[in-house]
C-alpha cells in the first residue's frame, strides 16, 4: 500500500483537519508539484494553485457543469472530485484543447453562434470533447445526451448542437486522442 | 449608405476567442495581491425583529480582518422611486436574504467560520406571504414605517401595497353589458429565477480615498450610483470595472453588494472579494422574476369581437421595491395585451411581501401576465367557437390601429407576425401529423423599447484604426460587439479594424448598461451619432486631397472615394496618418431620446409605462406532446416570428431568440420558486430545474423586419427580451388542446397538468 | 483528513479495519461536504483504482459485478445490457454524463438511499451484496442491507466488492422506468423496475420493484397470482392490459411515499402505478424478444428519442 499522505492527528475529533499532501498533478501536459489539503476540491485547485481561471464554477454540486474537466480522457465534474484523487492521472482543461490554432470546437462553436457569455463554454468544450472522443460521428441525440449535463442559459442550446456536428463532421470521424501526455 | 442587413458576413464575436479558451476572466478569476475573502450573514428568517446581534466572537477569531454591520455604514434608506432599504438590516429583517453583517477573512473557510460565529437573535414576526391576505385590513405590515418613505413621481401607495397603477378607456361596465359572450379567468402564477451560470462575485480594491470595484453587474453605472449614494462617496472617487460576465438576465441587474464589499474592504484595510454560492445567488440576489395573481373578465361579440376588459393583478414585490415601481403599469400593459380594446378597466397593484425583492428578469412581469391573458384569449376563442389565429387575427392590432392603452401605432408587423409564425407550425403538421396526445398553441406578444440617454466616444488613430469607448455593458447578448458593425459602416472599414473599451465607468461616458434590451437601441444611436461626427471628418479631409464636394465623398472598403469617379480615391489610413499631424479624429455624441408617443387612456401611476417607443410584437406557435398518465409535457417545435424592427445582427438575433425560448419553456413547465412560510426551500439546480439540451425543442425564427423609424439605429427595435415573452403562454394553450382544460397555475408542472385532467375527470 | 490509495483490495480492507472510508468517484461524499450536509470522514481509503473491482464476469449460473464498476460502464456492458437490461436502463438515467463516469455502483449500494435509480432493478433481479473484511466475507440480500433512508446494516469495516446475481433463465426480461420532469439530470421522483420471465405464453415470475416511495427501495407483493396463467399474455410479449392495471394498482397501493419539493404524495402514489405498468409492459416484451433501446425512457413514451 502507498500512502499519498503524511497522517496528520486531528486535533478535535468532530472537525478533522484535513492534512496536507505533497502530490503532483499533471495539468495539460504540465506537471505541478503541490502541497494540497486532502480535502481541496480539483476546480479550487486549478483556479488557485495551478492559476488555470478556465474552468468556472457554477453550482458545487454537479448540476451545471461549468466546471468540467478531462480526468484521462474522461469528462468528470471537477467541483466534487478530490484533488488529491487526481494525482497520476492526466488532466485536461479548457486551456489544454488549442494548440497554436483553435481546437476545432472552438472554432466551430464560434461560428456557429453558440457562445455567448460564455461561462458554460468551457465545460461545454469539455463534454464535447469528451464525447467525440468516445464517439466520433454521434447522432443529435447522442450529442444532446452527451452534454446534458453542462447547462447554459443563453444560447437555447441549438447553436451548440450544430458546433458539435459541424466538428464531427470537419473530423470526418477520425478518433484521436484529446489526452495530453 | 449600406443598411446593416442579413447578407452581411456572419458576425464575429470579439470577445470569443477569450471565451473559449479559458483565457477571458469573469470577476471571481480575478486575485488582488492581499486580497482578503468575504462573506455575508444573512437573516435565514423571513420576517423579525433583532433582538441580539454580536459579532465579537467572530471579530476575535484568528484570520478575521474585519466584520461590519449596519453601524459600520451610514444610516440612510436608499432604493429609486420608493428608498425603503439599507444595506445592512438594523432592527427588522424583511426577508431571508437580508444582509445582517460582513466578514473579510484570511481565506474562504475562514470567512464561513465567522459567519458562523455571530451571535444572531431575531424574534419572529408575522410572515406576509399571500398576495390577497397583505391586502387585508388586518394584515401585518412588511414596513410599519411606509408612510414615512419619501417616494418619488407619481407613485400611490397604501400599506402593503407598495404602489398601484390603473388604466382606464371608455366605460367598460357597461360595454360589457353590450357582449354576446362574458368570460372569467383567474391565474396563478408562481415566483421564478433569472439563474445566470456564473454566481455573482464582487472584488474591491481601495487606493487612498478611491476604491475601484470589479463586479458582474449588468448596469456597472447604477452599481456606481448606488456605491456613491449608500457610502457617501462623490462619483469620480468610485470606479466600476466589469470584466466578462457569465449572463444576468435581470438577475445582476441593479445595485446589489458593491458598496458591501466596498465598506468591508476598507474596514479590513485590504482588498475584499464576494463569490456568491448557487444557493446564495438563488436566496439572495434580491431580484428574481416576481408570483403573480391575474383575474380577468372580457367581453367578446359573437363575431369574436373583444368589447371590454376588467382586470386585476396582484404582483409579489417581495420585501423591499428595488426598480419595481414600474411593474403595477407593465403587467397591466400586458393583460391588456397587443390588442383593440374598446373599453378596458385594469387595476395592478404592487404588493409587499416578507420574500426575496422582485426585479426586472428578463422581460419583467410579460410571461406570466402573457401566459395569463393568452390562455384567457384562448378561452374566449373557444367561447364563441373561433379558431385561436382566427381570433387572434380579428382582435391584435395593426399597422395605423389604436391599442386598448390608447396608443395609435405606426406601421408594426404584428399581424406578419402572427401569419409566419401559424403557418410555420401548420406546414410543420402537414408533413408529420399530431400525434394521438399532442396538440398546438398559438400566443402573441409584446414588449416595449426604451429610450434612455446613452453617450459613446469614438477616436480613428494613426493607422486609422478605431477605437469605440462605450458605457454599454456586454452580458452574453453580443449586442456591445455589434456597435462595432454600425461604426465600421459609417466609416468605411472593416468591424475587424474597431476594437470596444467598455464596461469601465472611469473613461466611458454614462449608460443604461445591458437591461431593458436597449444596448442597440440606445448605444447604438450614439456610437453611429459620434462616428459620424469622424465620418465628415474624412469627407472633409478627402474633399480637399481630391478636390471634390464633402458630401460626394464615400467611405467604403477602407477607402475614400467620388461618388460617380471611380478612379479618384484615398486610403481611410493615410487620411488618419495626416490628421494625426493636425486636428484628431474624435467623435463623442450623446444620443437624443427619442421623442415618446402619446396615450388616450386615463393612467395613474404608469411610471413612464403606458405609452410604448417603438414596441417589438412576436408570435410562437408551438407543438407540444403531454403524456396524459403522469401529466409530463414536452415541447417539440417552436415556431417563432418577431418584428424587432431591422435586425442588425443576424447571429445575435436567432441567439436572443432561442435563448428567450428555452427559457420561456423552462418558465412553463419546470422552473416555480417554491417557498414555506416565507423561505426558499429549492434554492438549487437539482430541485429548481432548468432546460438541458436533452429537452431543447426544434425552433425555427423569421424575422418580420420594418425599417422602424424613432427607434434604434438603422429602424431596429430592441430584442433581448421579447423572445422569453410568448413561449410559456403557447404551450398553455397547446397543453389545453391537449387535455381540455386550462391549468391555471404556472409553471405547468407534471403534477399540475395531471391533476387538472383528474379534476376535469370527476 | 487524510486519504489513502488503496492498489489491491487488501489495501483497502486494512485501511477500513482502521476506520478509514472508502470513496471511489467520491461524487456524494464530496457534494455533502461542500452542501455542509456531512463533514468528510477523517480518513478517506481511494478505492477507484482497484481493477479487480471493475469487472463485469459472467459464470455459468452467475453473474457478477465488481462494485467499482461505474454507471457508464454498465450501461454499455454487454452482459448487463443482455441479461441485466433493467441495470443498464438506470444506469443510463443517472445523472450526467460525468456523473456516471465516476459513480459506482457500489458507491450507489452503500449510500442506501430509496431515490437511487439501480436500486430497483438489482432488488427484482435478486441480487445480493458481497461485503468483505479483513477477516471475513458475507453475501447479504439488498432487502437486508437497507434498513433505512440513508443507512445500510454494513458494518463499518465492510467493503462491498460487489454483487451476485443468478443469471437469468432464456425468456427474460428485465426494464427499469422513472418518472422523469426533464429528460436528464433528474433524480428519481418515482421509478419502478420489473423482471419477467416466461415459459411459452406463461409467466413464470414476476417482481416489481419501486423507487422513491417508501424508506428503502420497496418490492411489490401479491403478484403470485399474475404467474402461470397463460391468458394474461398475448403475442409478442404483451401482458393485457387489465394484468398490467392490476400490477400497477397494486404498486400504488403499497406505495407509501412522503411529500416533498418534487412532488406530492398522491402524485408519488399514482405515478409509481403507472411506472410499474410500464416497466412490467417493456420487461415482457423484452422477454419475447422485442428490441427496446436501452434505457427504456429513451426508447419510448414521452422522453424517447425523436
Amino acid at each position: 500500500m502507498t500512502s499519498s499522505s503524511e497522517h496528520a492527528t486531528s486535533p478535535e475529533k468532530n472537525a478533522p483537519a484535513a492534512s496536507v499532501n505533497h502530490v503532483e498533478l499533471t495539468v495539460n501536459g504540465v506537471s505541478y508539484p503541490l502541497h494540497l489539503g486532502t480535502d481541496r476540491n480539483l476546480s479550487s485547485v486549478l483556479r488557485g494553485e495551478v492559476g488555470l481561471t478556465g474552468t468556472k464554477e457554477g453550482c458545487d454540486d454537479c448540476e451545471c457543469g461549468a466546471c468540467m474537466v478531462l480526468l484521462d480522457g474522461q469528462p468528470v465534474n471537477s467541483c466534487s472530485y478530490l484533488a488529491v484523487q487526481a494525482a497520476g492521472r492526466a488532466i485536461t482543461t479548457v486551456e489544454g484543447l488549442a494548440g497554436d490554432d483553435l481546437h476545432p470546437l472552438q472554432r466551430n462553436i464560434l461560428a456557429a453562434g453558440g457562445v455567448q457569455c460564455g461561462f458554460c463554454t468551457p465545460g461545454m468544450l469539455m463534454s464535447a470533447e469528451a464525447l467525440l472522443e468516445r464517439t466520433p460521428l454521434p447522432s443529435d441525440e447522442e450529442i444532446r445526451i452527451g452534454l446534458s449535463g453542462n447547462l447554459c442559459r443563453c444560447t437555447g442550446y441549438a447553436r451548440i448542437i450544430e458546433a458539435v456536428r459541424a466538428t464531427s463532421v470537419e473530423l470526418d470521424g477520425v478518433r484521436r486522442s484529446s489526452v495530453t501526455e | 449608405m449600406t443598411v446593416l442587413s442579413s447578407d452581411l458576413p456572419p458576425f464575429r464575436r470579439a470577445d470569443g476567442p477569450d471565451k473559449v479558451t479559458g483565457s477571458g476572466r469573469y470577476t471571481a478569476d480575478l486575485s488582488v495581491t492581499g486580497m482578503a475573502y468575504a462573506k455575508l450573514c444573512f437573516a435565514k428568517v423571513a420576517h423579525g425583529r433583532i433582538r441580539r446581534l454580536d459579532v465579537t466572537a467572530a471579530r476575535e477569531l484568528a484570520g478575521v480582518f474585519a466584520v461590519i454591520t449596519a453601524d459600520d455604514v451610514p444610516d440612510l434608506l436608499y432604493s429609486p422611486v420608493i428608498p425603503d432599504r439599507r444595506l445592512f438590516a438594523r432592527d427588522v429583517v424583511r426577508f431571508e436574504g437580508e444582509v445582517l453583517a460582513a466578514v473579510a477573512a484570511v481565506d474562504a473557510e475562514t470567512a464561513e467560520r465567522a459567519v458562523s460565529l455571530i451571535d444572531v437573535e431575531i424574534e419572529p414576526l408575522p410572515v406576509v406571504n399571500d398576495l390577497e391576505a397583505a391586502l387585508k385590513e388586518d394584515s401585518p405590515l412588511v414596513h410599519e414605517d411606509w408612510e414615512s418613505y419619501e417616494a418619488t413621481g407619481d407613485t400611490p401607495r397604501d400599506r402593503n401595497v407598495a404602489t398601484f397603477s390603473s388604466i382606464t378607456k371608455g366605460d367598460a361596465a357597461s360595454a360589457m353589458d353590450t357582449a354576446d359572450v362574458v368570460v372569467s379567468s383567474r391565474y396563478v402564477a408562481d415566483g421564478s429565477h433569472a439563474v445566470p451560470i456564473e454566481p455573482r462575485s464582487v472584488l474591491a480594491q481601495w487606493e487612498g480615498d478611491a476604491v475601484t470595484i470589479w463586479t458582474s453587474s449588468q448596469v456597472p453605472f447604477e452599481a456606481r450610483a448606488g456605491v456613491c449614494e449608500t457610502l457617501q462617496l462623490p462619483t469620480n472617487r468610485v470606479r466600476v470595472i466589469v470584466p466578462h460576465l457569465g449572463g444576468g438576465f435581470g438577475g445582476k441587474c441593479g445595485f446589489h453588494f458593491e458598496a458591501h464589499v466596498a465598506a468591508l474592504a476598507k474596514a479590513a484595510k485590504r482588498p475584499a472579494k464576494l463569490v456568491f454560492s448557487r444557493e446564495e445567488e438563488f436566496l439572495a440576489p434580491d431580484r428574481r422574476r416576481e408570483s403573480m395573481i391575474v383575474e380577468l373578465t372580457t367581453g367578446v361579440t359573437n363575431d369574436g369581437e373583444i368589447v371590454a376588459r376588467q382586470g386585476r393583478v396582484l404582483i409579489d414585490n417581495g420585501a423591499y421595491v428595488a426598480d419595481a415601481a414600474f411593474f403595477p403599469q407593465l403587467a397591466a400593459m400586458h393583460v391588456g395585451g397587443p390588442y383593440r380594446i374598446p373599453a378596458i378597466e385594469l387595476e395592478a397593484s404592487l404588493v409587499y411581501t416578507n420574500h426575496q425583492p422582485s426585479g426586472s428578469v428578463r422581460a419583467p412581469t410579460a410571461p406570466q401576465a402573457c401566459w395569463a391573458v393568452e390562455s384567457h384569449t384562448d378561452e374566449l376563442a373557444d367561447a364563441v367557437g373561433l379558431d385561436p389565429v382566427e381570433f387572434r387575427r380579428r382582435n391584435i392590432v395593426h399597422t395605423g390601429d389604436e391599442g386598448f392603452a390608447g396608443q395609435v401605432y405606426g406601421e408594426i408587423g404584428l399581424d406578419e407576425c402572427l401569419e409566419r409564425a401559424a403557418a410555420s407550425l401548420a406546414a410543420s403538421v402537414a408533413e408529420v401529423p399530431l400525434g394521438s396526445h399532442e396538440a398546438t398553441g398559438v400566443a402573441v406578444s409584446w414588449w416595449p423599447s426604451f429610450g434612455v440617454p446613452a453617450g459613446a466616444n469614438v477616436k480613428m488613430q494613426e493607422d486609422g484604426s478605431v477605437q469605440i469607448i462605450t458605457g454599454a455593458q456586454e452580458c452574453g447578448t453580443g449586442a456591445v460587439m455589434t456597435l462595432a458593425d454600425i461604426a465600421a459602416d459609417e466609416l468605411g472599414v472593416e468591424p475587424s479594424d474597431i476594437r470596444i473599451v467598455y464596461q469601465d465607468t472611469a473613461v466611458a461616458p454614462t449608460g443604461p448598461g445591458a437591461t431593458g434590451s436597449q444596448t442597440l437601441l440606445n448605444h447604438g444611436r450614439a456610437v453611429e451619432a459620434a462616428s459620424r461626427q469622424i465620418a465628415d471628418q474624412l469627407r472633409e479631409l478627402a474633399a480637399a486631397e481630391l478636390e471634390a464636394a464633402a458630401g460626394d465623398i464615400v467611405l467604403a472598403d477602407g477607402q475614400a472615394g467620388v461618388a460617380g469617379s471611380p478612379g479618384a480615391s484615398l486610403a481611410i489610413a493615410d487620411l488618419a496618418a495626416s490628421a494625426a499631424q493636425a486636428d484628431l479624429l474624435l467623435g463623442s455624441a450623446s444620443a437624443p431620446v427619442p421623442e415618446y408617443p402619446t396615450v388616450s387612456a386615463v393612467c395613474v401611476g404608469d411610471q413612464g409605462m403606458a405609452a410604448w417607443l417603438a414596441p417589438q410584437f412576436s408570435c410562437h406557435a408551438v407543438r407540444v406532446a403531454v403524456d396524459p398518465d403522469t401529466g409530463v409535457s414536452r415541447v417539440l417545435e417552436v415556431h417563432a416570428a418577431h418584428d424587432s424592427g431591422t435586425i442588425l445582427n443576424p447571429i445575435g438575433a436567432h441567439g436572443q431568440v432561442e435563448g428567450g425560448i428555452v427559457m420561456g419553456i423552462g418558465q412553463a413547465l419546470t422552473e416555480g420558486t417554491q417557498l414555506g412560510e416565507g423561505l426558499q426551500r429549492n434554492a438549487g439546480l437539482l430541485e429548481y430545474k432548468l432546460q438541458t439540451i436533452a429537452d431543447v425543442p426544434t425552433i425555427s425564427t423569421q424575422f418580420v423586419e420594418i425599417d422602424t423609424p424613432n427607434a434604434g439605429p438603422r429602424g431596429s427595435k430592441g430584442l433581448a427580451e421579447a423572445p422569453n415573452v410568448a413561449t410559456a403562454a403557447a404551450i398553455a394553450n397547446a397543453i389545453r388542446g391537449v387535455i381540455g382544460s386550462s391549468v391555471r397555475t404556472l409553471p405547468m408542472t407534471a403534477e399540475r397538468v395531471w391533476s387538472t385532467i383528474e379534476e376535469a375527470r370527476v | 483528513m487524510t486519504l489513502t490509495i488503496a492498489h489491491t483490495v487488501d489495501d483497502a480492507l486494512t485501511a477500513m479495519a482502521q476506520g478509514a472510508r472508502p470513496i471511489a468517484g467520491g461524487t456524494d461524499l464530496v457534494v455533502g461536504h461542500r452542501q455542509g450536509k456531512a463533514p468528510l470522514p477523517a480518513q478517506l481509503v481511494a478505492i477507484d483504482r482497484l481493477t479487480e473491482l471493475s469487472r463485469v464476469e459472467l459464470a455459468s449460473d452467475q453473474i457478477r459485478i465488481g462494485s467499482g464498476v461505474t454507471h457508464a460502464d454498465l450501461m454499455i456492458d454487454p452482459i448487463v445490457v443482455g441479461r441485466l437490461t433493467a441495470v443498464a436502463d438506470a444506469a443510463a438515467l443517472v445523472g450526467s454524463p460525468a456523473t456516471r463516469n465516476v459513480g459506482t455502483i457500489g458507491g450507489n449500494i452503500m449510500n442506501g438511499s430509496p431515490a437511487m435509480d439501480t436500486g430497483a432493478p438489482l432488488v427484482v433481479l435478486g441480487a445480493e451484496a458481497v461485503l468483505r473484511t479483513e477477516t471475513s466475507e458475507r453475501r447479504v440480500s439488498l432487502a437486508d442491507l437497507w434498513t433505512g433512508p440513508g443507512t445500510v446494516s454494513a458494518q463499518a469495516d465492510e467493503l462491498c466488492t460487489g454483487l451476485v446475481i443468478s443469471t437469468p433463465t432464456t425468456q427474460h426480461g428485465s426494464a427499469y422506468v422513472r418518472l422523469e420532469y426533464r429528460r436528464a439530470m433528474e433524480i428519481a421522483i418515482v421509478g419502478a423496475a420489473a423482471s419477467v420471465s416466461f415459459d411459452g405464453d406463461r409467466i413464470t415470475s414476476l417482481r416489481v420493484a419501486l423507487t422513491a416511495v417508501a424508506p428503502t427501495i420497496r418490492e411489490v407483493k401479491g403478484l403470485d397470482d399474475v404467474v402461470d396463467q397463460p391468458s394474461f399474455v398475448g403475442t409478442g410479449g404483451v401482458i393485457v392490459p387489465e394484468v398490467l392495471s392490476r400490477i400497477g394498482s397494486l404498486a400504488s397501493q403499497q406505495a407509501t411515499p412522503i411529500s416533498d419539493l418534487r412532488a406530492s404524495d398522491r402524485y408519488r402514489s399514482h405515478v409509481v402505478g403507472v411506472m410499474a405498468r410500464r416497466a412490467v409492459d417493456a420487461a415482457a416484451r423484452r422477454a419475447a424478444g422485442e428490441e427496446i433501446s436501452v434505457p427504456v425512457n429513451r426508447a419510448i413514451g414521452i422522453g424517447a428519442q425523436r
